[in-house]
């Protein structure tokens, strides 16, 4: 049996305002992602997990996981399921399709991570909607609390109790944005400037509309197969080697355990580290995809994702040392801020950047230094809620 | 190719849709539809109130019917304080959710009211007007809406503004 699963290839769509529907997205991923694996055809495929978060209201549909599997052609012999978390619907669709082989119980399963949410600019409203009822809709959606409105708390928060500032925050921006220049299929791919950042309007002060993601369409598929089946294809192989994920019975302001940090992201971290073996994150971690919705966000994570002092995030991104050659490469792909936040896509996309890395299929403008071997991804959802940590391994132990 | 040429019809598909009530976010707040009405119903008669938990003392909010720390269900209505701090606040100025564009720009804020922090609108101030820590006070707003209930909601004001 094996031990744990082996991703052995994935693809994106081509991100951004995408003239097609939740359906074709959903084909193109799926496509593109056979065609990145040699040796493995889609009669294969016993498991399917789809990350999604809105089809409801973005598409109008439901019972997503079908219609995929219908729209790959693919006949799910074992287990099928679509997973909702919000923005972490991705990662949440990995771990199961990961847990599943880990258990025995597929040897090839087929991820899928997509969100249709470009429904033209007339209704943005809409859009703010559907993200506004991923909080207590009844307590805090009805106050015009969503994505912005939330997290820039957060920011005013940090920057009230720990001093962080506006360029730091702008710092983060600028180099995610400025990764995106180097991804074929990222929303937004212009370098950007801190300067950029500061003189962008501030749509929900403190934050500017250059600290937060995008409004995207895309699609993200991988192929996860046994340490068996991937020792037989004898090809680019990137393997879990830790997971963990945690929420804390906190959804609603009240209930929230803090402003300015997210043990959830501590606790996930940790027990995806001491799955893995991991002792310095800082040391052991060569790249890191992690979620970057807000550029609060990233600076955030540096601290709770125990990489630096609580506090001290923002003298992280000041001293460059979660720049392409830093101490962590952190969101070489341009993270959400660059690439677009396709909901259930970004946590696909992650790890789909992660392998990539690791076997240098990467534009060179944007591949890691010094042969990437060992990574992170991070992927969180709502009010900050539930964190997920995976850490990748290019080698198996 | 057939030969056939398919005869037309038209089909008529409602220029406009009325969505479900649901979509103008404020529940409804009678005894037919929730279980949390009394909250409601404090609310109109103008008192803040939230749910405590007779068996471990628990003080929630939102107000619960299920005491989310030890699952007891002997809850208590209490009052909230009306006066509370400012602990964070922003101002949406791009796009809002549906129902709410024509308030753009508009605060929202986490009120600190000592037992409980909670998410609310603030009225007659804008952003550059405040600051952390700044104490802020209730007020009842009464819905216009197209039910037949008398809807209310909260929301805070810097303290000393609002009209007596």
């Amino acid at each position: 049996m094996s031990d744990t699963a082996a991703i052995v290839g994935g693809a994106n769509t081509r991100w951004g305002k995408r003239a097609a529907t939740w359906k074709d997205l959903v084909q193109e991923a799926g496509k593109a992602t056979f065609e990145d694996v040699d040796g493995i055809d889609k009669s294969e495929v016993e498991g399917l997990f789809v990350g999604a978060v809105q089809p409801e209201r973005f598409a109008n549909q439901s019972h997503v996981a079908p219609l995929s599997a219908e729209l790959l052609g693919v006949n799910v012999t074992d287990m099928i399921a679509r997973t909702e978390l919000a923005c972490a619907s991705g990662q949440a669709a990995l771990r199961y399709a990961w847990l599943a082989i880990a258990a025995g119980q597929l040897d090839v399963a087929l991820v899928v991570g997509v969100e249709k949410m470009n429904l033209g600019d007339e209704y943005m409203n809409e859009m703010q909607s559907t993200m506004t009822n991923v909080v207590d809709r009844e307590f805090d959606g009805v106050n015009g609390l969503n994505g912005p409105s939330f997290f820039t708390l957060l920011a005013q928060r940090h920057m009230h109790e720990y001093g962080t500032t506006e360029e730091q925050l702008a710092k983060v921006a600028a180099k995610n944005k400025s990764h995106a220049a180097n991804t074929d299929f990222a929303q937004f791919q212009q370098s950007c400037t801190v300067d950029d950042v500061l003189d962008s309007y501030p749509i929900a002060p403190p934050l500017r509309l250059f600290d937060c993601s995008g409004i995207t369409d895309g699609a993200s598929g991988l192929l996860l197969v046994s340490e068996e089946k991937a020792a037989e294809l004898d090809g680019p192989a990137t393997y879990v080697a830790g997971s963990g994920q945690s929420c804390m019975a906190s959804n609603s302001v009240n209930n929230l355990p803090s402003f300015t940090g997210w043990p959830q992201a501590t606790q996930a971290s940790q027990t995806a580290y001491e799955q893995a073996g991991i002792d310095d994150p800082v040391e052991e971690l060569d790249v890191a995809e992690i979620h970057d919705c807000f550029s609060i966000s990233e600076i955030i994570e540096y601290e709770d994702l125990g990489w630096v002092e609580k506090g001290q995030g923002g003298a992280f991104i000041e001293e460059g040392r979660s720049e392409l050659d830093g101490d962590i490469a952190v969101n070489p792909r341009g993270g959400l801020l660059g690439c677009g936040h396709p909901l259930g896509a970004t946590g696909v996309s992650q790890a789909v950047e992660v392998h990539k890395q690791f076997h240098g299929e990467v534009e060179s403008a944007r591949q890691v230094p010094d042969d990437p071997s060992t990574g992170l991804i991070h992927n969180l959802s709502g009010s900050g809620s539930v964190h997920s940590v995976m850490i990748l391994e290019r080698d198996l132990a | 190719m057939t030969d056939h040429t398919p005869d037309r019809r038209t089909v008529s598909v409602p220029e406009r849709v009325d969505f479900p009530r649901l979509l103008d976010f404020y529940d409804l707040q009678d005894e037919e539809q929730t279980r949390i009405h009394e909250f409601y119903a404090n609310l109109r008669d103008g008192q803040l109130t939230t749910t405590q938990c007779g068996d471990c003392d628990a003080v929630h909010f939102p107000p619960r019917v299920v005491c989310p720390e030890c699952h007891g269900d002997d809850l208590s209505y209490v009052d909230l304080p009306h006066r509370g701090d400012l602990f964070a606040f922003t101002e949406v100025r791009g796009a809002a959710p549906i129902g709410m564009d024509d308030d753009v720009p508009f605060v929202v804020a986490v009120v600190d009211l000592g037992p409980v922090r909670l998410s609310a609108r603030i009225e007659d101030a804008g952003y550059d007007d405040l600051a952390i820590g700044d104490e802020v006070e209730l007020v009842v707003v009464e819905l216009d809406d197209a039910t037949d209930q008398d809807r209310v909601f909260y929301r805070f004001v810097p303290a000393g503004a609002s009209a007596d």
